[in-house]
């Protein structure tokens, strides 16, 4: 046992995807130590909000202002209003409007404001521009209101008593507050997803309970598996025509259809993540019943387990001391990849929206659903679905790379 | 050439026999919810529908369709009766169409993404398997990490990926749709040629998947085979390597051929997942709005369209490999 | 005078592991097979036996490596050509092998004839299949086996067919040597009596010239062989004629396999090499000096010290050990007269 496990921690494989999965294991339980949220709680008022630092606005105000006199302060400010796009549309613009294409230099940022300026007018037509266009240069001439003003922004107040606005505050250029004095800071390091929720925070939930899903379902389909593929064995006869029968036909039968029959005929209310688990092993012993199978078959007539029989061992005693040792190996092989195929089970059907109907706790595949339904992926909200397949494939990868580590240990006629 | 033919009646008879297996449980599995079946399924689709009226005559035409309110046994053979006319009622949710129609399209899309994208997976991945095994060294030890990765990511999660690199970042392909959404279906050259460059990014993805597993389980296959008797008793009689290496890639391919009819169960299932993220219209996005929709109808007739194109996959290959592999006509003539 | 047709000089070849460890299966081997004789290597399984046979092909493949040493055949020295040369020139046309597991030695998905095709092709190229189908039709029913089998699947033959088969298509090309590796071990009793006869058969009609016979099996190592070498741990140990060999003896190694014979022809039935207490050495880092010293019933301080050469002893017998082979006897003799009372 000890010069196996040494054995097996000497593939490189193995250790690689052992340790990837312990990685992932930490962290989902770490996490959730530090931060303590709730992995559904709404934070967001709206949609997709990018990954990134959340500073108070109101917070920022009232906190201590520094004075920095950054060179580049104005530049970054005018490029962030005004991308390369906006400029080849103002660009674009003025041609139209009559002013020569030499004149126009997009480089340079204050000539070309003073030129838009001088001549845009919202009224003036356009002949062939669409009305989304003309909306958009609407909306381009209003941001760019100020945009090159040396002044500050004035705070008011609303005076309770008359309703006049009263200034309290002048929030000059170049004031900066210190982030750590801001008295309400959040990290999104993933943004927000459809719902305005913390995606990092959620997708650290969502993992754990696609794992135990995974564990549930692998457990299941390896134990009935097992059970199966031992007695159709070691038995033999009917029972492993009846059991071999059965197998035939639920391999060739595509298992996703009886989930997708199964999760659906159980109706919403039923459809909790455990329930989707058990789901998923019941429809997933038919490999594991197979292989446990042949092995069973070449075992049955080894010494060893003549020798047992011939000393009157019960069938419990010959399976459990002559024949589960040998096939140990296996069957944890068989185990690694049940979870990852459980993991990647539930993650399809949910994509599907048959996935566990739940709004206690995410599932890696119910935000991959909840990404597809808002359509994260046409608007580009990457965040949103993006590092749920990363974990997805980190998880089945790990799991992939130490059953392939196993594989080449136990057979040695794979090694290089 | 008697031997086959009793290999081809057997593997057709035991097709048949899972194919009214698979139809019953078809059956059988919804109609095993709990509580009123008819009941249930008024109250799922009133969800998924806001026309009244409409809900009322689906209601009745379903009931009297499928005799809902009959014993199970006569609902059965009710449902064979129909289904042999290819009568499957009216979908639910996209109501006045009827289920056979909405099916019409997407069987289509659906069979002439995922079977190229199958064969073409499975030769490239038995290419660079074999070549694994035989050069080893650097080209196996890169291509093995990488082929176990890419066999690890599910099909929607390679969609993805695929997606957000040639769809988002380099703007190579369309997102999504099997077509431009102005086009209408029709035989010129815009559309065909937008049909063609909505079709790479699902294709490619499926086509990926299957390298990876299949040049894994090739690899094993052919490092198998190499290692067999005959490699060394054909070299020692002076055989030209280059001839043994045939030998052996054509050996090793066989148990390849009969490892893809019993996965392409599980690929076709996995791509079905993979044809939502493109919102490709085939039966993946089907069954996606026929579940938000509640549209149960659709649900039972797409799960059982997927089964026979499934089964029958595997008889063709099961078939072609009868032909290929002389084991097989050997076994059966004794 | 005959022919020398095998002659091998200080043959030596190693494994290469995959954690790039030399090991050295054939260390220092020389031996040399007459026209019309058969030679016997016998020992326990593990010593090197089917290394040696590999080896002497002189065409290696990973993980075996030629070392150093020369191969002669039929007077031609094949060491240092060119491989693709030794392979069209000398494999299966000089030198023939007949590996150890027959049973999947031939392609499963390839029709006998197609096989041979290949076989002869590879020497001839100028060759008509027509022609090829003849020669193998005759050679086949020379050997007794019907021409049917050629139009076969390996599938569709027995066990003990397969064999035959397997030592027909050997001989194809007429080879001076032929290599058999334990050619019969997996057979049953019936099967192996013919391959035997099969075997001797090829030798009388002069489709070979000579021989090399491995074997586990005592009678059969008496019956087929003329000279017998015992190998242990990639070394020779002893070599002299089948009769010495077998009934009389030197080296203690060779004592301890031939020691369950205690009635000559009788005895012999059915008996297989004896066991010795232990297992050979791992040949990574083979124990200094004499290599069975650990396991040797006589081992004496000397016997560790280095490398024992081989003793010429009476007629043209060689044993490798320190202890003088009069001496050797005396201890024998005296553990005989111990044993039977």
């Amino acid at each position: 046992m000890k010069h196996t496990l040494r054995q097996i921690f000497r593939s490189g494989k193995f250790v690689f995807g052992f340790s990837i999965f312990v990685g992932i294991l930490l962290i989902v339980i770490i996490y959730p130590l530090i931060i303590t949220n709730h992995p559904l709680e709404i934070v967001g008022q709206g949609t997709f909000f990018p990954p990134g630092v959340y500073v108070n606005v109101y917070d920022s105000l009232g906190s201590t202002s520094y004075t920095l006199m950054l060179e580049d302060a104005a530049a970054k400010r005018i490029a962030s209003k005004l991308s390369e796009g906006d400029r080849t549309a103002i660009k674009e613009w003025l041609v139209k409007a009559g002013i020569p294409e030499g004149e126009i230099d997009t480089a340079d940022t204050e000539k070309l404001l003073d030129q838009w300026v001088n001549n845009y007018d919202p009224n003036k037509n356009i002949p062939g521009m669409t009305n989304a266009k003309r909306n958009y240069f609407i909306r381009l001439n209003n941001s760019l209101k100020g945009l090159l003003s040396t002044e500050g922004v004035s705070i008011a107040v609303k005076n309770t008593e008359t309703g006049a606005l009263e200034e309290s505050d002048f929030v000059g250029q170049s004031e900066y507050v210190n982030v750590s004095q801001v008295a309400s800071v959040r990290v999104l390091p993933l943004g927000t997803d459809n719902f305005g929720r913390d995606v990092l925070t959620e997708l650290v939930a969502a993992t754990r309970v696609s794992l135990q899903i995974g564990f549930v379902a692998g457990t299941i389909a390896t134990l009935i598996g097992l059970a199966l593929g031992l007695l159709a064995g070691y038995v033999g006869g009917l029972v492993d025509d009846i059991i071999m029968f059965i197998t035939n036909l639920f391999t060739v039968i595509p298992t996703f259809v009886l989930l997708i029959l199964i999760s659906f005929s159980i109706g919403q209310d039923k459809r909790g993540p455990f329930a989707i688990a058990v789901v998923i092993g019941l429809t997933a012993w038919f490999w594991t019943a197979r292989a446990v199978r042949a092995q069973v078959i070449s075992l049955r007539n080894r010494d060893h387990v003549n020798l047992s029989k011939l000393s009157g061992h019960s069938i419990a005693h010959i399976i459990i001391a002559d024949i589960l040792p040998y096939i140990a190996s296996y069957v944890v092989m068989a185990l690694i990849l049940q979870i990852s195929a459980g993991i990647l089970a539930e993650a399809g059907l949910s994509i599907l929206g048959l996935g566990p109907r739940t709004t206690e706790v995410p599932t890696l595949g119910l935000m991959m659903n909840w990404a597809m339904i808002y359509q994260a992926q046409i608007l580009g909200k990457w965040w949103a679905y993006f590092p749920v397949i990363v974990v997805i494939a980190l998880i089945a990868f790990s799991l992939n790379l130490m059953n392939t580590g196993l594989d080449q240990v136990f057979n040695p006629a794979l090694r290089d | 050439m008697k031997g086959y033919r009793k290999y081809f009646f057997n593997k057709l008879a035991w097709y048949l026999v899972t194919f009214v297996f698979a139809f019953i449980l078809n059956f059988i599995l919804p109609r095993l919810m709990p509580g009123d079946p008819v009941a249930a399924i008024v109250a799922r689709f009133a969800q998924g529908m806001s026309n009244a009226t409409g809900v009322q005559a689906i209601y009745q035409q379903y009931t009297e369709l499928f005799g809902t309110n009959k014993p199970m046994l006569e609902q059965f053979f009710i449902y064979v009766k129909n289904v042999m006319r290819g009568d499957f009622g009216f979908s639910f949710s996209q109501y006045p169409r009827t289920v056979a129609d909405v099916l019409k399209s997407s069987i289509w899309w659906t069979a002439a993404l995922q079977f190229p994208a199958i064969i073409v997976g499975w030769i490239i991945g038995n290419t660079l398997g074999a070549l694994a095994a035989y050069r080893k060294g650097g080209f196996d030890k890169v291509l093995m990490p990488v082929s176990i990765f890419v066999s690890s990511l599910p099909p929607f999660g390679m969609a993805v990926i695929l997606l957000v690199i040639f769809g988002i970042g380099l703007k190579w392909f369309p997102t999504s749709g099997g077509y431009g959404f102005d086009l209408i279906p029709s035989f010129t050259w815009s559309f065909m040629w937008s049909v063609i460059v909505h079709y790479q990014l699902p294709f490619w993805s499926l086509v990926l998947i299957a390298v990876g597993g299949q040049a894994i389980g090739m690899r094993s296959m052919a490092i198998y085979e190499l290692n067999a008797d005959y490699v060394k008793y054909a070299r020692f009689m002076g055989i030209k390597d280059r001839k043994i290496i045939g030998y052996v890639f054509r050996n090793a391919m066989l148990p390849q051929i009969t490892g893809l009819a019993l996965a392409i169960g599980t690929m076709v299932g996995g791509a079905l997942v993979a044809e939502i993220i493109f919102s490709y219209p085939g039966l993946g996005s089907t069954i996606f709005t026929a579940v938000m929709g509640g549209d149960y109808p659709l649900i039972s007739a797409t799960t059982l369209i997927i089964t026979v194109m499934v089964l029958a996959a595997n008889f063709i290959i099961e078939i072609l490999y009868g032909f290929i592999d002389p084991r097989i006509k050997a076994a059966q003539a004794d | 005078m005959s022919n020398t047709m095998l002659e091998v000089r200080e043959l030596t070849t190693k494994y290469i592991t995959r954690f790039r460890e030399d090991v050295y299966a054939v260390d220092h081997v020389s031996l040399k097979v007459e026209e019309g004789k058969t030679l016997g290597i016998a020992g326990e399984s593990g010593c090197g036996k089917s290394t040696l046979a590999l080896s002497l092909m002189g065409y290696y493949f990973p993980p075996l490596h030629y070392t150093s040493g020369e191969i002669i055949i039929d007077g031609h020295n094949i060491t240092g050509m060119d491989p693709d040369v030794v392979r069209k020139m000398i494999l299966g046309a000089e030198i023939a092998y007949i590996p150890q597991a027959a049973m999947n030695a031939l392609n499963p998905t390839q029709k006998i004839i197609h096989f041979i095709e290949d076989v002869i092709q590879e020497h001839d190229l100028y060759v008509t299949k027509k022609d090829i189908y003849e020669r193998a039709r005759i050679l086949f029913e020379t050997l007794g086996l019907p021409a049917e089998v050629l139009q076969k699947y390996p599938v569709e033959l027995s066990g003990g067919m397969k064999q035959r088969t397997v030592i027909a298509v050997s001989v194809l090309l007429l080879p001076k040597v032929l290599i058999a590796d334990e050619p019969s071990s997996a057979l049953d009793v019936t099967s192996q009596k013919m391959v035997i006869k099969m075997l001797r058969q090829l030798m009388e009609t002069g489709l070979i010239s000579s021989m090399i016979f491995i074997t586990h099996e005592l009678p059969l190592l008496y019956n087929v062989t003329d000279d017998i070498m015992v190998m242990y741990a990639g070394q020779i140990v002893e070599k002299g004629t089948a009769q010495e060999t077998v009934f009389d003896p030197l080296h203690p190694y060779s004592k301890g396999l031939m020691g369950s014979i205690i009635v000559p022809e009788k005895g012999l039935r059915d008996v297989k090499l004896a066991a010795i207490p232990g297992v050979p050495p791992n040949l990574k880092n083979p124990p200094a000096g004499c290599r069975f010293a650990p396991r040797c019933k006589y081992v004496r301080e000397e016997c560790t010290l280095h490398s024992i050469p081989m003793h010429e002893a009476a007629g043209r017998r060689a044993y490798r050990c320190i202890i003088p082979e009069k001496e050797l006897r005396e201890i024998y003799a005296k553990e005989a007269y111990r044993n039977a009372r």
